[in-house]
C-alpha cells in the first residue's frame, strides 16, 4: 500500500507542532539554539535532524480572501518535509544500497547499512537529505516507518491541529487535494495549485509521494521549479568519457608510435 | 520579502530569505586530492598497457615506472575515499551491490578492480616465466580499468544536484581525462629514462595540457549556458584556483617546451603540470560548494535548461 503525506499550507498557522512532535517521536538531536533573523523561522531548513521545518514567508502581496490591517502584505506558512519522490536522487545515487524503497512506497534510509558517504546529500534535488557530523551517517524522514508498521500514523499528522499535514493512502490524499484546489478556486484563490503531486508536471521525480498545495511559485518557499533526480542525466556523462576513454587511448598510441619512428 | 523585490540584476529568481536551495556537498579536501591521485593512476595504468603491447620489451623501465604509479595512487586514493567515509570501517558496503544507477558504487568498483590489478602487475612485473606473463596479463587490464579511472569522478560530480556540476556534464569528463593523463605524464617525466621513451611521454604530456586548457574553456562555456551558474569558475576561492590552474599548465607547457631536452627542465615542468592538475580538483570542488550555496543557480538551472 503506497501512502504519503498531503501537506496543505493555505491552512498551515506556523504552530511548529510537527517540527517538534517529529522530534520528540525520532529522538533527534537539537541543531543549536540560533536566532535567524528571517522571520519566525529560527530553522531554516531540513538537515539531518530536521525532518519537517516549517517555513515563514512574508510578501509584500496580498492574499486573496484575506484582509490585514497592514496593507499589502501577507504571510505564507508551510511546513516541509522529505518528498519521499517516486523517483528518488537521494535512492538512485546510494552506492551501497542503504536507501531503499518500503512496502508504504517510502523512500528509507537503513542506519545499520548506510557508511556515511555523502553522496545522497549532493544528489537530493531538493535539499532534504543531510549527513550528521557526530554519528557520520545520513538522515532524514523515514515517514515514521516504526509507527505505519505498527498501524499508526506518523507524529507529524497526529501532532497538526489543523490537518494542514494529511497523512494516508496515496490515491486518497490526491483526491481530497485535488478536490480542496477545486474548492479554494471557487472561493476566487485562483493562485492554489498542487506541486509535485501528479508525474506528468514533474517528470524528473515522477512525482511525489508527499506533495504539497501551494498559492505562490514554488522558490517563494524554497522548492526547486523542475526537480530532476540527477540519475536522469548522468548517461550524457558516462558518453563523455567513453568518448574521453577512447580519445586517451589514440593520444598514447599515437605518442609511442610517432616517437618511435621519428628516431 | 525576497518576493518580487526590485533589484538590479535582471536574473534574480524569488528565493526563500536567500537561503540555499540544496545541501553543500560534505566532502573534504580527500575528495579532490582522490580526483588528482585517482585520475593520474587510471592514466599511467593505460599509458603502460599502450607501451607494454606497442613497445613490448623496448620500453621496460617506462612500463614498470606506470605500473608503480598505477600501484600507489590507487591504494593512496582508496585510503583518501575510505577516510572520507562518515563510518570509515563500513566501507566495504560500497561493494555489497552492483547498482549501475550510481557512480559512487560503479567508482568503488572500478577502484578496487584497477587496485587489485595494478598492485598485482607492479608486484609481478620484475619476476620471470609464468609470473611475468601474468604481471603482463593484470598490467593489461589494470590498463582497460584505468579508462574509465582517469575520468569517472567527473561523472559522479556530474550526477548530483549541484548546479555548475550538473551544468558541466558533458565537458568534465573529457577535461577529466585530459588532466589526469597530463598528470600521469607529469609524474613519468620526472623519472630518468632513455631518449625516445622520454619523447613519447612529453608528447603525450603535451597533447593532454593542450586538450586540458581547451575543456577548461568548454566547461565554463558548458555551465554558462544557464547565466550565473558558471560563476564560481570566475569568483571566489574556486575562481581564483580556476585561474592558478590554468597559469600553471601554461606555465608547465612553456617551460617544457624551452627546457624540456635537460632533466632539471623536464622536472621543473612536470612539477608545474602536478600543481596544475591538483589546483583544477580543488577548484571544482570549492566550486560546487558555492555554487550549491547559490539558490539563484540552482533555480536557474532548471527554469532555463534548454533540455
Ligand atoms: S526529497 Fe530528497 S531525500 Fe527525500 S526522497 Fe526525494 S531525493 Fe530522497
Amino acid at each position: 500500500m503506497a501512502t504519503g503525506f498531503f501537506t496543505d499550507t493555505t491552512v498551515c498557522i506556523g504552530c511548529k507542532a510537527c517540527e517538534v512532535a517529529c522530534k520528540q517521536w525520532n529522538q533527534l538531536p537539537d541543531d543549536g539554539f540560533s536566532f535567524t533573523g528571517t522571520s519566525y523561522d529560527n530553522t531554516g531548513d531540513l538537515g539531518a535532524s530536521t525532518w519537517r521545518h516549517v517555513a515563514f514567508i512574508e510578501r509584500p502581496v496580498p492574499l486573496t480572501g484575506q484582509t490585514t490591517g497592514l496593507g499589502d502584505l501577507s504571510w505564507l506558512m508551510m511546513s516541509d518535509v522529505c518528498k519521499h519522490c517516486v523517483k528518488a536522487g537521494c535512492l538512485e545515487a546510494c552506492p551501497t544500497g542503504s536507501i531503499i524503497r518500503t512496502e508504504f512506497d517510502s523512500v528509507f534510509v537503513q542506519p545499520d547499512i548506510c557508511n556515511g558517504c555523502g553522496y545522497c546529500v549532493s544528489a537530493c534535488p531538493f535539499g532534504v537529505i543531510d549527513r550528521r557530523p557526530d554519528d557520520g551517517r545520513a538522515w532524514k524522514c523515514t515517514l515514521c516507518y516504526d509507527r505505519q508498521r505498527e498501524g499508526m500514523t506518523p507524529a507529524c499528522a497526529q501532532a497538526c491541529p489543523t490537518e494542514s499535514i494529511m497523512f494516508g493512502e496515496l490515491e486518497d490524499l490526491k483526491q481530497r487535494a485535488r478536490s480542496r484546489v477545486e474548492e479554494l478556486h471557487d472561493r476566487g484563490m485562483g493562485e492554489a495549485y498542487l506541486y509535485g503531486a501528479d508525474a506528468s508536471e514533474q517528470p524528473g521525480t515522477q512525482g511525489l509521494n508527499a506533495f504539497f498545495l501551494l498559492v505562490d511559485e514554488p522558490e517563494v518557499y524554497n522548492l526547486p521549479p523542475a526537480p530532476s533526480a540527477p540519475v536522469n542525466h548522468i548517461s550524457e556523462s558516462w558518453r563523455s568519457l567513453a568518448l574521453g576513454a577512447i580519445a586517451l587511448l589514440a593520444a598514447t598510441a599515437a605518442s609511442v608510435l610517432s616517437s618511435k619512428g621519428g628516431r | 520579502m525576497s518576493h518580487d523585490q526590485a533589484t538590479t540584476s535582471p536574473r534574480r529568481s524569488a528565493t526563500y530569505h536567500d537561503l540555499p536551495a540544496v545541501k553543500q556537498p560534505v566532502w573534504t579536501w580527500e575528495v579532490p586530492v582522490y580526483f588528482y591521485v585517482g585520475g593520474a593512476a587510471g592514466a599511467a595504468a593505460t599509458i603502460g598497457a599502450v607501451l607494454q603491447v606497442l613497445d613490448g620489451d623496448d620500453s621496460e623501465r617506462l612500463v614498470q615506472r606506470c605500473r608503480n604509479i598505477a600501484a600507489a595512487g590507487t591504494l593512496v586514493g582508496s585510503g583518501l575515499l575510505i577516510s572520507d567515509l562518515g563510518r570509515p570501517e563500513r566501507f566495504l558496503n560500497m561493494l555489497r551491490v552492483f547498482k549501475p544507477s550510481s557512480p559512487l558504487n560503479m567508482g568503488s568498483w572500478i577502484l578496487v578492480t584497477a587496485s587489485g590489478l595494478s598492485a598485482g602487475a607492479a608486484l609481478l612485473s620484475r619476476s620471470r616465466g609464468v609470473f611475468r606473463r601474468l604481471g603482463s596479463l593484470a598490467g593489461l587490464g589494470a590498463g582497460a580499468i584505468g579508462l574509465p579511472l582517469s575520468g569517472y569522478t567527473a561523472v559522479l560530480l556530474a550526477g548530483t544536484a549541484v548546479p555548475v556540476w550538473k551544468e558541466s556534464r558533458r565537458s568534465m569528463p573529457l577535461l577529466f581525462v585530459a588532466s589526469a593523463t597530463g598528470a600521469a605524464c607529469s609524474l613519468l617525466e620526472m623519472g630518468d629514462f632513455d631518449e625516445r621513451e622520454l619523447k613519447a611521454v612529453r608528447r603525450l604530456g603535451t597533447v593532454a595540457q593542450l586538450s586540458e586548457l581547451a575543456l577548461a574553456q568548454a566547461v565554463e562555456k558548458e555551465s554558462a549556458r544557464v547565466p550565473g551558474v558558471g560563476r564560481p569558475y570566475e569568483e571566489g576561492i574556486s575562481g581564483t584556483l580556476w585561474r592558478t590552474s590554468t597559469g600553471l599548465t601554461v606555465g608547465s607547457l612553456v617551460v617544457d617546451t624551452v627546457t624540456g631536452k635537460s632533466r632539471p627542465g623536464r622536472v621543473g615542468a612536470a612539477l608545474l603540470g602536478t600543481l596544475g592538475s591538483i589546483a583544477l580538483r580543488f577548484s571544482l570542488w570549492l566550486a560546487g560548494r558555492a555554487s550549491a550555496r547559490d539558490p539563484h543557480a540552482t533555480f536557474d538551472s532548471q527554469r532555463m535548461a534548454d533540455d
